[in-house]
């Protein structure tokens, strides 16, 4: 049985050796073409959730100002540079000449916000927490890493500089669980249990419109693990926790 | 610190082991939600060398199954991934063990340097090529005497002449040993030719010619798919060293007289005390490991923090020689051949 899998699995390495060397070279990377209706179609979703991903996570700041008084100084800065990264991806659909589909965008953040804005009226700041420091934010970051590799030249300059952003800035969100993890674990748990699920939908529910952008959803969904693993782990959770949280997006 | 890049042999292995481990959600879940699994750092490990000096070496399991040597993307992220992670946990040296260093090599993912916000920094990697070949050089020396070959009238044959651990194969074998007769097989000639002119010497020949001429076979290649093998046609004694991965010549080449050894495996004096090698099914697990994975903690080991087997054709006699020198003194040894003629082994 062996000998098979090896022999086939060669063959294979040998016989995509053309298609392998041309797609691997970044100057003839394979980029979509930005001018084509269909493009511009996608586009006007996959923006406008950028767009909208930022005023959310503006708005998610602000408000979580409010259950931690202390840190306001620092969210509202954070609160700020997501703006200021809400403006650069308007400009790029200026510069594409779409429309960003604003209407959709609300939507498609729409359960999230309302789980957001339940827990905040509640005061359950671990789960508003976990919505943006952990999920909003990997989901963001993963995107944006993707992204840059098959975007147009002016939208590649803008979005670099916004993971720029993004891995520079503290993630108090982050810190604030590390600190906290004794107490707030169970409560991280159960709010990821009923939210992780949510972002696998929102991801199954772009995945059409991103490949037009050649954003591959299986790469979205790596880069998503790889970023939520990653903040897990900051946080101090183990392995088999992060595993069993992990769960969640798979049933 | 080493590190070590691996991963399971089967689809169906991996989710065993998953399971083992406690990672459910992959252990549960298909082909489609391993192929979005991040590298998972598994083990950490102290082995203490037989000169009594301590290392801490952890254990990446890449996440790629050889079923997605196919998805050549996927296959490629998985390589890359588990090396970002390697780096990113301040591991010094790390080697690239099964198909890593392959997919490196056949994928060209040297021009992939920026991965997120690391940037990979190739010294701290190691195909661990120069130790695996080493190992096959010594175990061919060693095993072909117990079994009846001479060296000095002995035909050898690489198959996989050409790659990375078949060339410096070749190369040891013309320089070092003094056999009769070097055959090299190969699918690309001109390479083969120009191996010839280095080295001086050796033959080139097919696999069809150079299988009934040779007394030891060095399998350092995959075997091409239509192959058949009438064992008849076969020299006896005949000793096969399976330097390819994975291991499996021993299914093809049975019969009276055929000895299979299974190349560039080490054996370490002692225990280590981890569970990664059980996984990657050896013989004996607390002490066996491919070379490549040896030469990482013999390069932590001798403090010699640089990416020693990288590319291709750059392995050296003396680099070969640096190499097996401090296997031995850290406390490594080649395997041999488990069961030996009767009249042999008394």
């Amino acid at each position: 049985m062996h000998n098979e899998l090896k022999t086939n699995d060669m063959q294979t390495l040998e016989s995509n050796k053309t298609t392998i060397e041309e797609s691997t070279n970044p100057i003839s990377l394979n980029l979509p073409d930005f001018t084509t209706d269909s493009y511009k179609d996608a586009y006007s979703r996959i923006n406008a959730i950028v767009i909208e991903g930022e005023q959310e996570a503006h708005d998610n700041y602000i408000s979580i100002a409010t259950l931690i008084p202390n840190e306001l100084e620092e969210l509202t800065k954070l609160a700020r540079m997501e703006m200021k990264h809400k403006k650069g991806f308007t400009a790029c659909g200026r510069n594409l000449g779409v429309e960003a589909d604003m209407e959709f965008a609300k939507k498609f953040f729409s359960k999230l916000h309302g789980n957001f804005q339940v827990a905040l009226e509640k005061g359950n700041l671990t789960t508003c927490l976990l919505i943006q420091a952990i999920l909003i934010e990997a989901f963001a970051i993963s995107a944006y890493n993707v992204y840059i590799r098959v975007a147009d030249p002016f939208a590649k300059k803008i979005t670099e500089g916004v993971v720029k952003d993004e891995y520079l800035h503290l993630n108090y969100g982050q810190e604030w669980l590390k600190e906290n993890l004794s107490t707030c674990k169970e409560e991280l748990m159960e709010a990821n249990k009923v939210n992780l699920p949510l972002i696998k939908q929102m991801l199954d529910e772009v995945a059409d419109d991103a490949s037009v952008l050649a954003m591959d959803r299986e790469e979205l969904m790596e880069e998503f693990m790889i970023a939520y693993q990653d903040t897990l782990m900051e946080i101090g959770l183990d392995n088999r926790e992060i595993a069993r949280m992990a769960m969640a997006a798979i049933v | 610190m080493f590190g070590l890049i691996g991963h399971s042999t089967s689809f169906e292995d991996a989710k065993r082991k998953a399971s083992l481990l406690g990672f459910d959600h992959i252990a549960d879940g298909d082909l489609d939600v391993w192929c979005t699994a991040p590298p998972q750092l598994v083990e950490n490990v102290e082995v203490k060398s037989a000169t009594g000096i301590s290392i801490e070496g952890s254990y990446i399991d890449s996440c790629f199954v050889p079923e997605m040597l196919s998805r050549f993307k996927t296959a490629r992220r998985k390589v890359l991934n588990a090396m970002e992670l390697a780096q990113k946990k301040g591991i010094n040296i790390t080697a690239l063990g099964g198909f890593t260093s392959i997919i490196f090599e056949n994928f060209n993912l040297l021009q992939h340097k920026q991965i997120r916000n690391t940037s990979l920094e190739w010294e701290r990697f190691t195909t661990g090529n120069t130790h695996t070949a080493w190992v096959i050089c010594k175990q061919l020396e060693i095993n072909a005497p117990r079994i009846g070959i001479d060296l000095k009238k002995a035909t050898v044959a690489v198959i996989g002449a050409t790659g990375d651990i078949g060339s410096a194969v070749c190369r040891w074998l013309i320089n070092k040993t003094g056999i009769s007769e070097l055959l090299m097989v190969a699918r690309q000639q001109e390479p083969l030719a120009l191996l010839q002119k280095e080295l001086d010497g050796g033959t080139i020949t097919s696999l069809d010619e150079a299988l009934p001429q040779a007394d030891i076979v060095v399998w350092v290649a995959s075997m091409p798919k239509t192959i058949e093998i009438d064992t008849d046609n076969l020299k006896k004694p005949c000793l096969m060293i399976d330097g390819g991965y994975p291991k499996n010549l021993d299914e093809k080449f049975q019969g009276e007289n055929i000895h299979v050894l299974k190349g560039g495996i080490v054996e370490f004096f002692n225990d280590i005390g981890w569970n990664m090698m059980e996984l990657a099914e050896m013989q004996n697990p607390q002490r066996e490991m491919f070379a490549c994975f040896a030469e990482a903690m013999i390069l932590e080991f001798e403090k010699c923090h640089t990416n020693f087997s990288w590319g291709r054709n750059n392995i050296s006699l003396e680099k070969m020689e640096f190499i097996g020198e401090a296997s031995l003194k850290h406390g490594f040894s080649a395997i041999g051949l488990d069961k030996l003629p009767k009249a042999l082994t008394v």
